[in-house]
């Protein structure tokens, strides 16, 4: 009987967490299909009559369209080409260059330390100056500081628990050092990598100062959504829901293929 | 198939010496033993033979072939991992056959030699397996699998079965024997381990703080300790060590118990001299008062070992251990005698721990 009650009470508790912690996604994922009438009530609806209308308005509207289209540009390029470099980058630290890897992983963080306020104001003068401000490109560039130095700082642990005889048997079948690292290091390390990305790619999809600073007219979505709910008394309330819903599915759909691509990889190892 | 030359190894890691000057030759079909405690350099030893650590000074010869700076890949040497090192993203076959695939060899010519070692380490029913789905001496012998298939110059085996229970170690340690005594192949395999050395060595290189300590038959190492070192640490149960006086008549005197020691074997010995006597519990056993070397003691406890048993007593305040079939009747407080053979005493200088038997 006590073993019921508690087993009860525990999952009441579960439920309240989920419904705390899920409870403001739905609302918004309920908002981004009501009408607007529908939101405003001052009685919570929730049964109404969905509409498409607000996703319609965001996809037909221009600079909501290109904000999505820049962010996935902007986002993808620095996130892959931070992989491209960073990962490669913590192998080294992580095997080849230990004496001075705790400096440089030191060094990578202190990147991280930095409040983007404080450089988005000389980067701006900076960027004025070389013609890239408010470009995709000039955007990129300084994702990248924020992406190779995340993915080494997430990346370096992941090789280091790689077993090193892993290596050293690989080494003994004749393998060159960066054979070890494409067939053995990265495969195994792998699912530890596959984090380190996604967090990557969540933390500048999110990114809206330094967005804000340096684009005008090539803005990310943060930045576009940022300015929807600055529009005065009439807010479109349906639209900012349904911005928000096209802001949260590239990452989640994201993080699905790369879950699932990494299922197969880790399946076939054989070639 | 090749004979192993080292030539004045010297390895540091910074002003560290870890092995000083060592010399070691292993002729062709040997299989060697690295033995000694942990931090000794065994390993180290091993790892520069396969050229996973770099060589500080000196100069290591395979087949006649300086291999000093070559990478491991082309020292045609095979390596075994205590560690099991498989790769877990690839199944058995995979694991296997995969430093014939990298070189090229067509799957035609792989495919039957990929059966004939499956089938000699009883592999076969687990090929398409991931590593982690394999017990811990499944492991191994997929580890054996992928040094055999190559078929190196040499086998290096770096503690194989001291992640195993201790069953399992016996099965496997016959099987690499039995595998060796087929192949014939010039082994190094290193362990801490006296019985497995004992067993499985043609010859065991006994090693101490980065340097040989002995070097020798199985034989030669347990009947004739160079040192006090070797002979503590060869052998179940340990051996008793005993300070002694020399006198007239090749007695060692140690309070009341005097061992008569065999001259031809000792003929160095001086009376007055000081002496530490070597007894090993294995080669005394019970006797009557008052026979040669018998030593009078009192019983502490008693191990049953099965067919024997070890018999701990206490001997004018020092422990003294002996081993008899005719434990059974014994118990504690009763006063017994044992005896050793002359021929089987050892006996050391007791500053430097050399041995001092003569030839």
């Amino acid at each position: 009987m006590g073993r019921l009650i508690s087993v009860t009470l525990t999952r009441a508790l579960l439920a309240l967490l989920i419904v705390v912690a899920l409870g403001p996604i739905l609302w918004t994922v309920l908002g981004a299909f009501k009408e607007l009438r529908d939101i405003v009530t001052p009685v919570p609806k929730l049964l109404f009559s969905p509409t498409l209308e607000n996703f319609a308005t965001i996809l037909r509207n221009p600079t909501i369209r290109d904000g999505l289209l820049h962010s996935v540009i902007v986002v993808s390029a620095s996130v892959i080409i931070g992989a491209a470099l960073g990962i490669p980058a913590a192998y080294t630290l992580a095997r080849h260059a230990r004496n001075w890897g705790d400096d440089v992983q030191f060094f990578v963080l202190s990147l991280r330390f930095m409040p983007p306020v404080a450089i988005a104001i000389p980067f701006i003068v900076i960027y004025l100056d070389l013609g890239i401000y408010d470009t995709l490109f000039g955007l990129i560039l300084v994702y990248l500081i924020t992406t190779i130095s995340t993915v080494i700082w997430l990346s370096v642990p992941a090789f280091e628990r790689v077993p090193l005889n892993i290596e050293e048997a690989a080494a003994m079948e004749g393998c060159s050092p960066f054979e070890i690292f494409w067939r053995f290091a990265l495969p195994v390390a792998s699912p530890s990598l596959f984090g380190a990305l996604v967090f990557t790619f969540v933390l500048v999809w999110n990114e809206l100062l330094l967005a804000l600073t340096l684009a005008a007219q090539n803005a990310t979505l943060p930045v576009v959504a940022a300015s929807i709910t600055s529009l005065g008394k009439e807010v479109p309330w349906g639209v900012i829901n349904a911005a928000t819903v096209l802001l949260v599915v590239p990452p989640l759909v994201f993080i699905g293929l790369l879950m699932g691509l990494l299922n197969t990889s880790v399946q076939s190892g054989r070639k | 198939m090749a004979n192993i030359s080292c030539t004045d190894i010297v390895k540091s890691y910074g002003a560290y010496p870890v092995i000083e000057g060592m010399n070691l030759s292993i002729p062709d079909h040997e299989f060697v033993v690295f033995l000694g405690p942990s931090g000794c350099g065994k390993s180290t030893m091993l790892r520069m033979v396969a050229g996973l650590e770099d060589v500080t000074g000196g100069r290591i010869e395979i087949g006649g072939t300086d291999v000093t700076d070559l990478p491991p890949g082309e020292r045609g040497v095979a390596m075994v991992f205590q560690s099991y090192a498989l790769y877990p993203h690839m199944s058995v076959a995979d694991n296997i056959t995969f430093g014939l695939r990298r070189q090229g060899i067509p799957k035609s010519e792989i495919a039957p030699r990929l059966e004939q070692v499956a089938e000699m380490l009883g592999l076969a029913p687990y090929l398409d397996r991931r590593p982690k789905n394999l017990s811990g001496g499944q492991q191994q012998r997929v580890a054996m699998a992928r040094a055999m298939i190559k078929t190196p110059k040499v086998f290096l085996f770096d503690e194989p079965l001291s992640n195993l229970d201790a069953k399992l170690r016996e099965k496997l340690r016959t099987e690499i024997r039995k595998m060796h005594l087929q192949l014939k192949t010039t082994t190094i395999f290193v362990t801490h381990d006296q019985l497995e050395a004992m067993t499985i060595a043609d010859r065991i290189v006994l090693m101490r703080d980065g340097k040989i300590e002995q070097m020798g038959t199985p034989d030669e190492i347990f009947e004739r300790p160079a040192s006090r070192f070797v002979a503590d640490f060869i052998g179940t149960p340990a051996m008793n060590f005993l300070h002694a006086t020399m006198e007239e008549g090749h007695v060692a005197r140690a309070g009341g118990i005097a061992i008569t020691l065999d001259p031809e074997a000792f003929p160095s010995l001086k009376p007055g001299q000081k002496v530490e006597l070597g007894l090993r519990p294995a080669s005394m056993d019970l006797c009557e008062p008052g026979v040669e070397n018998a030593v009078t003691g009192t019983v502490v406890l008693v191990e049953n070992m099965g067919a024997e048993g070890q018999v701990i007593t206490e001997v004018e305040g020092e422990e003294m251990s002996f081993v008899t079939q005719r434990f059974r009747r014994l118990s504690q407080n009763d006063t017994v005698h044992f005896a050793i053979r002359r021929d089987k005493v050892h006996v050391f200088d007791p500053n430097t721990g050399q041995s001092l038997r003569g030839v």
